[in-house]
């Protein structure tokens, strides 16, 4: 998948009432493309098929 | 024993004299204080010392002793909290400027715990900002490494790693989202145990991130860590994530009898060429296994081929979750942040529901591999981090997008476990030399969920047959 660019992330955060100033935009760009960037790349065996649960289930005493 | 001797005793033993009347919790708390002044103008571990107050409590806590009563197994000892777990009555900041008039008007269970088991408490503790990012967000200044003041002392529980290190107090709680007790407890040669998700309540402690926040003790021995978390751990009704599940006498399970045990050591993390450790990084967890084989255990290596990608998942799991405590303050206090904290709040609050919701599927994955290895073993060993502490970049800012990716990759090491739920470990396996500085290296021992005992006594049997707790910083 290709980079969201500086004007794509201001889209998408304008769409949830946030603005991303020009102190951050640079930032918010590395940090945010490399994070779609890197859970795209995974494709497990399973990943489509197996409940998203957060967390542990224990039986409690 | 004069104070500056005094500091030096683990929290155990203080006890156990405090108990004999060979020291009083005047005294103790005195000593701490002293050493305070002393050293914290170098490091800036505390954000608020409650010298008044520690001592108003060590006058009561004496008293008690001199009428035969004993609160428990702290009674006396001085600790110290992570400045997001709530004290009543006093600032309980996050390290943000947001925060930084917050006076709640009750304690955190913990605290409760704490002072239930007759511990004093000295102050609050540096932190980064709400628990993210690099000690440079922390409104209240850089907390620093005691082993060298150049160096990360590990995040997010900056303080909590450096006053226990230094001597500024006996035992010291922090929270655990991505790594946050076992970074600092790295960093600076200590003990630490992220708990079990549900072990230890979180009424009453600023969130980060609510499937994946812990709080749990950073100490100097195992022994210690033991006593600390015996105070917290329990089902609290005012938490619903807590757990009903009976709090074994951690204490007692410290036997240091290994024999028998099956060891599984995760090999994804011990080669340099697919995780990056460095080699005396990986010689320190080799020597500790094999250590541990030379008292009786069985150890392995054992394969977990999603491990690697514990890193994203949990990084995009908590910066959506953390977004999502006070969207508001990002709209109305935007520059009330540190720089580096606003832009991990706005990503968290950009990353598209898909991604978060295929995180989650990722760590449900991670959680069966890992816990179907644990049906095996008894415990996992790895690394805590690829290198010993880094030198501290002080400008703000990321440099690259590569510079991010790689920073995805190295929350593996400590994310895995987050991921998991279940509990996990640092404990000192030696130093390394970088220029005229030791730094410590870090073993992470991580079990089966709620069996913090077996871990504790694994990292009991090694301390008792090595002597790195045995080492100080340079102060």
């Amino acid at each position: 998948m290709s980079d969201l660019n500086d004007d794509e992330i201001r889209a998408l955060a304008k769409s949830v009432d946030l603005n991303i100033p020009d102190s951050d935009i640079t930032d918010v760009n590395y940090s945010l493309n490399a994070m779609l960037q890197a859970i795209d790349s995974i494709d497990p065996e399973g990943i489509n098929t197996v409940e998203p649960l957060p967390i542990i289930v224990q039986k409690e005493d | 024993m004069n104070n500056h001797e005094l500091v030096f005793l683990s929290a155990a033993s203080l006890a156990s004299e405090i108990r004999n009347k060979q020291i009083s919790p005047v005294e103790a708390v005195e000593a701490y204080l002293q050493q305070i002044n002393r050293v914290d103008p170098k490091l800036n571990a505390y954000i608020t010392v409650l010298a008044d107050q520690a001592l108003e409590a060590a006058r009561e806590s004496e008293s008690d002793i001199t009428s035969g009563i004993n609160r428990g197994p702290l009674h006396g000892v001085p600790v110290a909290v992570k400045d997001q777990i709530y004290t009543k009555g006093i600032r309980t900041s996050s390290a943000s400027k947001i925060r930084s008039n917050f006076v709640p008007d009750f304690d955190a269970s913990v605290v409760t715990g704490l002072k239930s088991s007759g511990a004093i408490i000295l102050g609050k503790l540096n932190m980064t900002e709400f628990a993210m990012g690099d000690p440079i967000t922390s409104a209240f200044g850089v907390t620093r490494n005691p082993w060298d003041t150049r160096r990360n002392p590990g995040t997010s529980s900056t303080g909590s790693g450096a006053a226990t290190a230094s001597f500024m107090c006996a035992s010291s709680l922090g929270e655990d989202t991505g790594g946050s007790i076992r970074g600092p407890a790295a960093n600076c040669g200590l003990v630490g145990i992220r708990p079990t998700w549900g072990r230890v309540s979180r009424y009453g402690v600023d969130g980060a991130s609510w499937s994946l926040d812990t709080i749990g003790p950073i100490s100097r021995t195992v022994e210690d860590c033991a006593l600390t978390l015996g105070s917290i751990a329990g089902f609290d009704q005012r938490d619903p994530s807590t757990k009903n599940i009976r709090v074994p006498d951690y204490s007692a399970g410290l036997t240091g009898d290994v024999n028998g045990l099956k060891i599984g050591l995760i090999k994804e993390f011990l080669d340099s060429d697919v995780m990056g450790a460095s080699k005396p990084v990986i010689q320190g967890v080799m020597d500790a296994a094999a250590l541990l084989a030379s008292l009786g255990a069985e150890v392995e290596e054992v394969s977990l081929p999603l491990a690697p990608v514990s890193g994203v998942a949990s990084r995009i799991i908590s910066a959506v979750e953390r977004s999502s405590l006070h969207p508001e303050w990002l709209r109305d206090r935007p520059d009330d942040f540190h720089h580096n904290t606003r832009v991990a709040f706005s990503v968290g609050e950009l990353i598209p529901s898909q991604v978060y919701y295929k995180a989650q599927k990722l760590r449900t994955l991670v959680r069966e591999q890992t816990l179907e290895a644990l049906q095996k073993f008894d415990v996992l060993l790895m690394p805590v981090a690829p290198v010993p502490a880094t030198i501290m970049n002080l400008n703000p800012g990321i440099e690259s997008k590569e510079a991010a990716v790689n920073a995805l990759t190295e929350g593996s090491y400590r994310g895995l476990f987050s991921m998991v739920s279940g509990p996990a470990m640092s404990i000192c396996c030696g130093f390394t030399t970088e220029g005229d500085n030791k730094l410590p290296l870090a073993l992470q021992i991580a079990g089966r969920p709620f069996d913090e005992s077996t871990l504790m006594n694994v990292a009991y049997a090694y301390e008792q047959n090595t002597a790195w707790n045995l080492e100080r910083p340079p102060l």
